[in-house]
Formats: C-alpha cells, structure tokens, sequence
C-alpha cells in the first residue's frame, strides 16, 4: 500500500482554503510562502485545483542542468534541493502544467512537495477534493 | 554513517560528504563564499578553515578547507577557535583591500568586527573575489562559455581572448552563484545583457510575460529532449491552460458516467 495524493475537480468549489493552507505552512520570518497550488476556474463555477503532476518523466527534472530536482522515492514527489538550485528558471520555463514556480518573497524556486509526505492541502479542503489516501499499487 | 566531533559534540555524517556539510548541518555558521552544491568544491576562498585533529594525533592540528575535507572516522573538528578566527579575520582583510565596495565582502567583515583593511586598499579593485563558482557553473552547464584569462594582476573572468564569449546562453547560472554579485546583467524588454553579449528573450505567446533566453530554451531543448511546445508559455498561461484541459476531461467524463 502507498499513499496518492488525488485531486477531484468536480467536488472542487473555488473556496481556495488550499492556496491559504499551502502559503501558511511553507511560512518563514513571519512571511507566507508562494503557495503551490492554484484553484483555477475553467467555465462558470466550476474549479480545477492546479497542482504538480509530479509526472514520471518530469519536464522539471529533465530541465535542470544541475540535478536540483530529483524523484522522493519515499514520498513519490520530485523535491527541489534549494541548496543546488541557481535560480536559472530552466524548469518554470519548462514545465508544460505551470508548476514549477518562482516564490518573490523568499527568493527561491518552488514546487509541490507533497509536504514530505503530509500535504497540507489536503488536511484543509473542507470538500475533500484533495485528498491524500492509501492506495493499492502494483 | 560515520561518527566525529563538531566543538566537542559527538555527531553522525554521512560517508563521503565534506566536513562543511557536516557542520552546516549542526546549524554552526561558519563562513563560505565559493562553496555551492551544484558545484565541485575548489577550496579558494579560504573562509571555511576549520582546524582538525585526531586522538592518535598527539595534540597536532591542522587547520583544513572544511568545504574541500572528507569526513572521517574519529575526526575532532573546531570551529571557531582563536586561531580560526584570527585567520578569518586577516582573509577578510584581504578581501576588504580588494574588493572594498563589496556589500556581502563588507558584512561578513563587520561580523568579525572589521571595518576597514590593515593592508593597502587595491584602486581598481572590483567584487571578483576569484573564486571562479561561476566558471564552474558554466562548465556544469556545459558550455564552458567563460573562463579565467590572463595572469597575475591582469587575471580576470571573461569570454575567449577577453572578447564576449560567443557559447554563453543567456542563463544567468553564473550571475545568480556568484557570491559578490560582480557579475552584472540587465533584461530590457524582450533583450538580455550580459558578459556585452545581448540575448532575445522569449515573450508568452499569451499575455507577452518574459521567460528565459531562446538560446537557453533551444539548448534546453536539444540537450534534453524537451519539446519547443513546452516554452511558449509562461508558467501563469500554462497554469490556466491546464485548468481548461483538465476542466474539459472532467466534464467529458462526466457526460460518459451520465
Ligand atoms: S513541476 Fe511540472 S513537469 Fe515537474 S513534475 Fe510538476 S507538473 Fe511535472
Ligand atoms: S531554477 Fe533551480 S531547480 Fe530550476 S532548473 Fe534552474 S537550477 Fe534547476
Ligand atoms: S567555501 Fe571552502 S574555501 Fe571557499
């Protein structure tokens, strides 16, 4: 059993508690971090919460020339190592999804985690279009 | 795992890694200008010393480059010993005479409580503390666009022959490492300027955002296989785009479960 993080547009309502969820808790020196997911609207009222794919073959990690972004095998997610990053904007410019993300405030590149394994996000929606839960894997 | 001791506390390191790693991990703040992770240590500016010793030593110590030193089993660490910070304090004179006019140079000093340099302040000196982190980057790139030319006082980072180095991209990799912020560039409109080179960058085909340089885009492209599709948006654009695509595969499942 592993855990999937799914995402459910049609429960979806707009309420962006997730893009406050993930702000907060990626919080330093008192100041909100970029979230990393997005509850867009695609046609009247109706909502698709944008996210990282963590895609197996990710454009992200294909783009970075100097091995910052790698695949979490414990949390499936591709991390970003801030401490290998140069901010060179290769995988915001080439992510097809928009997920890879440039966080102003604190000056570094972000995207979704997965919390390490405990999305913030999911904890929150109070429709439970996100959710994290166990899932049978072959 | 291999165990040594950081200023008198017993701690794990994982085999392989540089002391610095180590002793970054305990939160202990020690200096380090040319160190970055994306790049191989080089040990150049000298701000990372650390002095070491062993049990089996007899009391002999040496004083390492934490960034560019293997931990080992047994290894007793300091870190801010007298001696370590009266070395310190004399490199960061160096520095202060070179590149006076270094805000970062200039902090790290007064840290140390410097404030002007004992030795003769240099009158064309600029931010290049020579730690070469952005010619190293350049090479992790794979362009090796910028190097080292000239020798002694005249030395300097710049393109072949001192000329604008005709393989650099655009990307700013060396700009962004660079620990003074010497390396100057400027985007104007849909222009790059750096090392007196001018790039194009790419405009959004949607709302016109910039992102990054068509030399870099395409380099990206044939290096790693990514498709030209992927860099006509910005990352806002996209994220709508995904929205309506995902929006739509939505509703047509919904009309099949109907
Ligand atoms: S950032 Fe983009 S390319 Fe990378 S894993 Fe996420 S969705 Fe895929
Ligand atoms: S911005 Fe950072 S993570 Fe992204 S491609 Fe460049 S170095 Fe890699
Ligand atoms: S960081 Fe070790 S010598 Fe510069």
């Amino acid at each position: 059993m592993k855990y999937r993080f799914i995402v459910d547009p049609v429960l979806c309502t707009g309420c962006r508690t997730c893009e406050l969820a993930c702000a907060f808790s990626h919080a330093r020196n008192l100041k909100q971090g970029r979230s990393r997911i997005y509850p867009l609207t695609h046609e009247k009222d109706k909502y698709v919460p944008v996210v990282c794919l963590q895609c197996d073959d990710a454009a992200c990690v294909k783009s970075c020339m100097f091995d910052a972004l790698r695949r979490n095998e414990e949390t499936g997610a591709i991390d970003l190592d801030v401490a290998r990053c140069v901010k060179c904007m290769a995988c915001i410019a080439a992510c097809p999804f928009g997920c890879a993300l440039v966080d102003e405030v604190h000056n570094e590149i972000v995207k979704c985690d997965l919390c390490k394994g405990d999305p913030a996000c999911a904890h929150f929606c109070p429709s439970k279009a996100l959710r994290y839960t166990k899932i049978a894997v072959r | 795992m291999v165990t040594i001791t950081i200023n008198g506390k017993a701690v794990q390191a994982n085999e392989g890694e540089m002391l610095l790693a180590a002793i970054r991990r305990q939160g202990i703040d020690t200096p380090a200008l040319c160190h970055h992770d994306a790049i191989e240590p080089c040990g150049s500016c000298r701000l990372c010393m650390v002095e070491i010793t062993k049990k089996e030593w007899e009391g002999w110590t040496r004083s390492v480059t934490s960034c560019l030193y293997p931990v080992e089993p047994g290894l007793i660490v300091s870190t801010h010993t007298p001696q370590l910070l009266e070395l310190r304090k004399t490199i960061l004179e160096l520095y202060l005479a070179r590149s006076s006019q270094s805000e970062v140079i200039q902090k790290m000093a007064e840290d140390y409580g410097i404030t002007h340099s004992s030795f003769p302040v240099i009158p064309d000196g600029d931010d290049c503390i020579m730690c070469y982190a952005c010619t190293r980057i350049c090479e992790e790139l794979g362009c090796f666009a910028i190097s080292a030319v000239d020798r002694g006082h005249d030395k300097k980072v710049s393109g072949p022959l001192r000329q604008p180095p005709p393989d650099c991209i655009g990307c700013l990799s060396c700009a962004h490492i660079c620990p003074t912020g010497f390396i100057k560039w400027q985007d104007l409109d849909s222009t790059r300027t750096i090392w007196e080179r001018q790039f194009e960058l790419l405009s959004c085909r949607t709302c016109g955002k910039r992102t990054i340089t068509r030399d870099f885009a395409e380099y990206l492209m044939k290096k790693r296989n990514l498709p030209a599709a992927y860099f006509e948006l910005c990352d806002d654009c996209k994220r709508t785009e995904t929205a309506k695509t995902m929006g739509k595969i939505v509703v047509a499942a919904q009309e099949v479960l109907k």
